[in-house]
């Protein structure tokens, strides 16, 4: 299999072999503590509310591992754009216009995320938003997709908090239930932390139900999913 | 597959400003805190969990909450399933400095008492960052590192143990009942019900039936709207005002249910009933004094507090505070700083609103605290000893100012008194004309005493020659200051009859090291550390900075101030302070035992009551005493 069936041409080599090299590395075992393992807790800032059709602009994240947030372990990028967003949407996220134009080109800073997600799981709050993002942006720019298991809190804490459910709809409510503080509020980086706080008060949760594994919560959280489209399509 | 290290940007500076809300953060230097930051975890605890046991093995990291608090708890297999709550950390604050120091485990149990975050550090960076940040250094390392840091333990262990039943939520209210209930039947007339409550400075008054059952309750805010805006007549009965929708608990209820009945019903108070009958008032604040009183708590406190009668309980709360960072192995360095500077607020305030009263604008004058205030060097038994200094307007007569102010300076005095300053035995006090004085007069008294030199005129200058300002026009103490420094200039002979006076107050030593006791109508076989203890530092400190013209009154900033001057070693002066410090935390810590054991305070201890340990250490802080004796027989040999 060669490899230039999946890149664009004009992709600079010295990437090429980094995305090749992000290529071999092996996925995590998943039937493992979740408390063990590393996952990468994301949260994205676009300019507009269609993943579909909106630009990614911006990308947050922190990593947890070993049951512990690692502030040592971040990404942040603030992809090149080559025009603003309009201003109601910079009011949302605080990426100025410079800011945009002046960012990383996208090339580097979706390699640089390959590289520091690896293949380990990735969690976000409202993960159907950011995984089509950033999927978008993997695909347009790189020509790859992203090898990674996500695990949406959306569906995850619901399923951990059912009495919470009722009176609980965004991240803030959420947040809320732990006494989370969310510092700066869509900043990428400062959401991704709050939901990483959330997701450590959730493992707790799940240990209560005799839930440890990574891919229980996953499929927990798949399962509520189901549920809720199912229950909402009735 | 290793990741180089990254803070995102946003975050490493989101995450210093919110450190910096607390000390040692707020002191330290940005790269020091960048270091910090690039190297934290975020941990977290749900309420009840664990997060450091003594069974952990040496200590491994260094933690700073987020939010969040959690509770140390003692380790005391003997008490089984007791609570032991010890002393309860904040968001904002660290631990367990003394084990990560030592490398040693932590002796407490170290556990959430409610959803909790921490930043983790681990112990290779804790120790990386002491050395870089002499900030985060000071903060952490006390300098008789080793001797003090075993003694401070002690210290924790036994206060803790002390102070269990009242820091805890589920403390039964029996135990936080302070006083009887005052009460009034029904039947007695607002106007008398009034009086009651000012006489007895208390915010609210129980009504109850002549069984002693509870009626109602009539609160100050229902002065305002039952009575005073309702223009009611204070004839009536206060039966017709009260209110009936009383909050009852049992004795034997827990803290948290009172706390969390008044929250239900709005309420502030909440009466205490066994059998049908009033046995105590439960205020919100008997509450909040529960939870772990902080600074700036207390100082917003004081701040807003516009009666005497609602400093009086700060007071309290002060002593609380000290008492809780005793109990967490504060420094007594910080430790007197702290009740320094909170005792400096609350006198303040009792000065200003005292003034307020009293029409006295337009005069010069300026409040000065003496002694060990003077010194900010108070415990917690400390009498007051102050005065005050006046300008006299040209064409004015000092005796007329004088009168005008000494009304106002015994009103402070009595108000210090009830908010838990004895009144200076001596009468050194600037309610006494004696030490109201104008500024000359103060000048013509220091001459008099240094033209005399004898013993007597030695002890007073003792005490006011460490004279501070404290309120009012501070320029009048700095010319007095001046003044004096320049008089003990010209007047050698002085500086020498004081060298004598100090020497003769030798630390209690015997020749072959061990303490020298003697039978006090107090305490038999027991020495006195303040006489014996402090005084030879704070003598020796004070003949040095006379000397050299220091205006410092503290101690150990006396001494690091003539350091340079008199060619000390630092070393020596390090040592010296040390031995200050631990003597002074040796008699917070007697007078808290006493306090807690409802005797006086007295600084008087009997050597073989404390442990191998401290023992060692005051010996060799009684050492470091002679050690200084000898240097100033030295240098002041003329």
């Amino acid at each position: 299999m060669t490899l230039s069936r999946f890149f664009k041409p004009r992709l600079d080599p010295a990437l090429v072999r980094r995305i090749v090299a992000w290529r071999r590395r092996q996925a995590p075992e998943l039937a493992v503590d979740a408390a063990k393992l590393r996952w990468v807790v994301v949260d994205v800032e676009s300019s507009g509310l269609n993943p579909y059709k909106d630009h990614l602009l911006s990308i947050g994240a922190v990593a947890i591992q070993d049951g512990q947030i690692r502030l040592d372990d971040g990404f942040e990028t603030v992809l090149q754009q080559s025009h603003a967003s309009d201003t109601a949407n910079i009011l949302v996220h605080g990426i100025g216009g410079q800011r945009q134009v002046a960012g990383e080109p996208p090339d580097f800073a979706l390699t640089r995320f390959l590289e520091y997600c690896g293949k380990d799981p990735i969690i976000a709050f409202h993960a159907a938003f950011d995984k089509a993002l950033i999927g978008r942006a993997l695909n347009g720019v790189l020509g790859i997709d992203l090898a990674s298991r996500w695990l949406d809190l959306v569906y995850l804490a619901p399923a951990l908090l059912p009495e919470d459910k009722a009176r609980c709809h965004d991240l803030d409510d959420w947040t809320a239930c732990f006494g989370i503080v969310n510092q700066d509020r869509h900043n990428a980086v400062a959401d991704a932390l709050a939901t990483a706080e959330l997701f450590l008060a959730l493992i707790q949760k799940a240990r209560l139900r005799a839930m440890n594994q990574a891919i229980e919560l996953i499929k927990q959280a798949e399962a509520q999913r189901w549920l809720e489209e199912n229950l909402a399509k009735r | 597959m290793s990741q180089t290290a990254t803070v995102p940007h946003s975050l490493l500076s989101a995450t210093i400003e919110h450190l910096q809300h607390f000390a040692p953060f707020d002191r330290m230097a940005q790269e020091h805190l960048t270091y910090l930051v690039s190297h934290l975890h975020l941990g977290y605890y749900p309420k009840d969990a664990i997060i450091l046991t003594p069974e952990q093995g040496v200590a491994q990291r260094f933690y700073v909450i987020k939010q969040g608090s959690v509770v140390g708890e003692q380790v005391d297999e003997g008490r089984g399933d007791e609570e032991g709550v010890n002393w309860q950390l904040v968001q904002g604050e660290c631990f367990p400095l003394g084990a990560l120091l030592a490398v040693r485990p932590v002796v407490s149990v170290y556990r959430a008492v409610e959803d909790t975050f921490c930043y983790e550090f681990r112990a290779e960076h804790f120790a990386e960052l002491i050395r870089l940040s002499p900030a985060f250094s000071d903060f952490c390392t006390r300098r008789i590192a080793n001797l003090l840091e075993q003694s401070t333990l002690v210290i924790q262990a036994q206060y803790s143990q002390k102070s269990n039943a009242r820091q805890s939520l589920s403390t039964a209210l029996s135990t936080l009942i302070r006083r009887q209930p005052v009460t009034c039947q029904p039947e007695t007339s607002i106007h008398e019900a009034l009086r009651t409550m000012q006489e007895q400075r208390i915010g609210s008054i129980a009504i109850t039936d002549k069984h002693g059952k509870p009626a109602g309750m009539f609160t100050l805010a229902d002065l305002l709207d039952k009575v005073a805006l309702a223009r009611a007549d204070i004839s009536q009965p206060i039966g017709t005002v009260m209110s009936t929708d009383l909050v009852t608990l049992a004795p034997q209820a827990f803290a948290c249910e009172a706390a969390m009945a008044m929250a239900r019903h709005g309420v502030h108070h909440v009466l205490i009933v066994d059998r049908l009958k009033l046995v105590g008032v439960i205020s919100e604040k008997d509450l909040f004094a529960l939870q772990r009183i902080g600074l700036t708590e207390i100082s917003v406190a004081i701040h807003n507090a516009t009666t005497i009668a609602a400093l009086v309980p700060i007071g309290q709360d002060i002593r609380q505070l000290a008492h809780n960072l005793l109990a967490q192995g504060v420094s007594a360095e910080q430790l007197t700083q702290f009740i320094a500077t909170l005792n400096d607020l609350l006198t303040q305030r009792i000065i200003a609103l005292e003034c307020g009263e009293a029409g006295l604008e337009g005069l010069e004058f300026c409040w000065l605290s003496l002694g060990s205030e003077g010194r900010y060097e108070q415990t917690l038994n400390t009498d007051q000893d102050n005065g005050i200094i006046f300008q006299v307007p040209p064409g004015g007569q000092a005796g007329q100012i004088r009168a005008a102010l000494l009304p106002m300076a015994g009103r402070v005095n009595l108000a210090l008194a009830d908010c838990g300053f004895p009144l200076c035995k001596g009468n050194i006090m600037a309610g006494n004309p004696q030490w109201c004085l104008s500024l000359d007069e103060w000048d013509a008294k220091f001459a008099a005493w240094i033209q005399r030199g004898d013993a007597p005129v030695l002890l007073q200058a003792t005490i006011c020659f460490d004279f501070r300002p404290l309120y009012g026009a501070t320029a009048l103490a700095q010319e007095l200051r001046a003044r004096l420094h320049q008089k003990i200039r010209d007047n050698r002979m002085f500086l020498r009859h004081m060298v004598m006076n100090a020497l003769e107050n030798r630390p209690p030593l015997g020749v072959i090291r061990d303490f020298v006791v003697s039978d006090a109508e107090e305490l038999p076989h027991s020495m006195d550390l303040k006489f014996n203890g402090i005084t030879p530092f704070v003598d020796a400190a004070r003949i040095y900075s006379l000397t050299a013209g220091l205006s410092e009154t503290n101690t150990p900033r006396r001494l690091r101030g003539v350091c340079e001057q008199w060619r000390m070693e630092q070393k020596l002066i390090d040592a010296w302070i040390d031995a200050f410090f631990f003597i002074q935390l040796l008699r917070l810590r007697v007078h808290h035992q006493q306090r807690e054991q409802g005797r006086p305070l007295s600084n008087r201890v009997d050597p073989d009551t404390l442990n191998d340990l401290d023992r060692r250490i005051l010996k060799e802080a009684f050492r470091q005493a002679r050690k200084l004796q000898a240097l100033l027989e030295r240098d002041f040999q003329f």
